[in-house]
């Protein structure tokens, strides 16, 4: 591989990640890379692997970028798609037809929340944290309002219980799509004529601006990305959980910031890798089950995230792959 | 080079913090059963009262290793994922006291398709669970609430109810239970029953003084939600009708203490967490065990002498107890919660 890809960062999280594998031979035993262990982490990671994404494009396109509204949307979008999908399709007559619409309002809805939110950041030109604050809390206020605060339950509908619990050549099929989604996100940052102006706007949105980016499109075009993959996180969710509700989650917020930055996407904007933030969110999954395995505290856990962010921040500042790579000097490339 | 040595030492030292991180506490080997009770959150006191039933079981049963986890915030997805974490780790049973009941359906199907013994409390519409454990029926307890209140009024005068929301489908039962009870005394007259207060102090208080203008003579109140009798308390104080006018409900005793001294609210209960805990893996040992759990049974724990045992909504049993506490001014100071 070029020295390009695996950069300093990279190269940290993966050695991260093997530590924690190692440490939990140590102190969990085999039973952790288990297989059965190995899935259910898969599962657990593919929602909140999607929320960081939004907050990774977000950060991406600068301008103190950010996206607080993933969890509230994602919600919504399950909410939405439970009130209109029955007009379409019944559950029990025609149960894979009524999952396919279910998906297809939950993306509709994301769609729509996304582009309020890039419409609020790029053309009403508002800090995107004000103002995905404020989306957050209306998607919140409309979801506990169409649904009275209560939970509605989906029932057990095969299909959407197949996708979200069961695995094809080992692999949970959530997982597949998460992956598949990252996947193409990375190839769509790297090589489409968008990603270059992404990261262009994101490190300096004025000269961006001077050579004929379309700064209001770029950010219009960026929320709503972040809106849809907060929206198959709501598909994914309905799906694991069988059923909707306005507030599940509502702890990922924070978490979804904290693989982005863990990922070294650079919250001032501009720089910001696929790779690296689902090698973070893998990282942060681990430990996270390694520690409810060994029965810690979920507070110490918070605390570590926190120990683990400055960690991290620090070791941005240091290249570690000038000395993985040791001796290979400058010289002979 | 020294730059490198430098860059070296920092890396270790991370990594070093890392294994010290992970390594807090080993975990212990044994071929004992285990049986992990999940609570909705970590902290509170309602929580941390029932971890010392689940501790005191797991002291006094042999062979079985009973511990309590959860989450440190209320959040439904957080529950998920420990007992997710749980089932990859092969526990023996769980035990759960739902955040979000259909949150979890999914979560204890695959469960109990891995042989994990899956039991319940304070969810009587869960599908997937083994037993669900309920302290009492609701209607008998509300109607405990309106025997106190009916005594405290001689059977005569104008009460009413709260409840924390139409939505809260125990609440409703035991205002409900409470005017079934009432119906005896013909003297009794319910007025402007069920006044929603939304689990919130303040609108109890309003709630409470616009019924004390609009029906002057009345007598007695229902609380509903464990802040009820606080707002309701309040308003009664406020009014200078202590002692003209009853007020009964479910509140807990360090909340309500202050108005339980001033004879603002003449009695409150609840049920004890702890003891809560301790039936929670008492059944869940008997259902690990394959003992049959039968109505009439004594489980040995106060309220629980003399279960009642119905079908559930899916597969698994539903257990009652007779378990709620009634407290006044001369014992809350025995509950620390």
């Amino acid at each position: 591989m070029s020295s390009k890809f695996l950069d300093g960062q990279l190269g940290f999280l993966l050695l991260v990640n093997a530590l924690v594998v190692i440490a939990s031979l140590f102190l969990v035993g085999p039973r952790f890379v288990g297989l059965y262990n190995l899935q259910s982490m898969a599962i657990q990671l593919s929602e909140l692997g999607l929320l960081a994404f939004g907050v990774m494009l977000a950060m991406s396109a600068g301008r103190g970028g950010i996206d607080l509204s993933g969890v509230a949307l994602a919600n919504l979008s399950g909410v939405i798609a439970f009130m209109l999908t029955p007009t379409f399709a019944t559950a029990t007559e025609s149960p894979l037809l009524y999952c396919w619409v279910f998906a297809g309002f939950c993306l509709l809805t994301g769609l729509a929340g996304g582009l309020l939110n890039g419409a609020l950041v790029g053309y009403a030109g508002l800090t995107p944290i004000i103002a995905t604050l404020g989306t957050q809390m209306l998607f919140t206020g409309i979801a506990v309002g169409l649904t009275g605060g209560s939970a509605l339950r989906l029932g057990f509908i095969e299909p959407l219980d197949d996708f979200a619990n069961t695995s094809v050549l080992g692999i949970p099929i959530s997982f597949g799509l998460f992956l598949a989604i990252a996947g193409v996100l990375a190839l769509f940052l790297k090589y489409s004529s968008y990603g270059v102006r992404l990261y262009l706007l994101g490190s300096n949105d004025n000269a961006a601006k001077f050579s004929g980016i379309k700064v209001k499109r770029m950010y219009l075009i960026t929320y709503t990305l972040a809106g849809l993959l907060a929206s198959v996180a709501g598909v994914i969710i309905a799906a694991r959980t069988s059923s909707v509700k306005w507030d599940y989650g509502s702890s990922y917020v924070m978490v979804a910031i904290l693989i982005a930055v863990m990922a070294g996407v650079k919250p001032e904007g501009g720089f910001g890798r696929v790779i690296c933030v689902l090698m973070s969110a893998i990282a942060l999954q681990l430990m996270s089950s390694l520690f409810n395995f060994m029965a810690i505290s979920n507070f110490f856990r918070d605390c570590a995230w926190g120990l683990l962010l400055l960690i991290f921040l620090f070791a941005s500042k240091v290249n570690i792959t000038d000395f993985l790579r040791l001796r290979p000097s400058p010289a002979t490339k | 080079m020294r730059n490198i040595k430098m860059r070296k030492s920092t890396f270790l030292l991370s990594s070093l913090s890392l294994l010290v991180a992970a390594s807090v506490a080993l975990p212990a080997v044994s071929a004992e059963k285990e049986i992990a009770t999940v609570v909705k959150v970590t902290g509170e006191n309602w929580f941390t009262r029932m971890g010392q039933g689940v501790e005191a079981f797991g002291a006094e049963t042999d062979g079985v290793k009973a511990r309590q986890v959860g989450p440190a915030k209320a959040d439904a997805a957080q529950q998920v994922a420990i007992i997710q974490d749980l089932i990859a780790q092969g526990v023996d049973a769980i035990t759960v006291v739902p955040m979000d009941p259909s949150a979890l359906e999914g979560v204890f199907r695959r469960a109990m398709q891995r042989g994990i013994v899956i039991t319940t409390h304070e969810a009587d519409n869960v599908q997937n669970t083994m037993v669900d454990m309920e302290a009492f029926d609701n209607f008998e307890f509300g109607a405990n609430f309106n025997q106190k209140l009916a005594e405290c009024m001689g059977h005569q005068g104008q009460w009413t109810s709260f409840v924390g929301s139409l939505g809260s489908l125990t609440h409703v039962q035991w205002a409900d239970g409470g005017a079934q009870y009432a119906e005896q005394y013909p003297e009794m007259e319910l007025v402007s029953p069920k006044n929603e207060s939304f689990n919130d102090a303040n609108r109890a208080y309003e709630q409470a003084k616009e019924i004390l203008r609009s029906y002057p003579d009345i007598k007695g109140f229902q609380g509903g939600s464990a802040i009820d009798v606080i707002g309701i308390g309040r308003a009664v104080e406020e009014a200078g009708l202590i002692g003209k006018v009853c007020v009964v409900g479910l509140g807990l005793p360090q909340d309500t203490g202050p108005y339980l001294e001033s004879g603002a609210v003449q009695y409150i209960s609840f049920w004890d967490p702890k003891d809560a805990g301790m039936v929670m893996n008492i059944l869940t040992n008997m259902t690990l065990n394959g003992e049959e759990i039968k109505s009439g049974m004594d489980l040995g724990v106060p309220g629980y002498n003399d279960i009642q045992v119905t079908q559930g909504p899916g597969e698994g049993i539903i257990v009652r107890g007779q378990a709620w506490v009634d407290v006044d001014v001369s014992n809350y100071k025995d509950y620390p919660f």
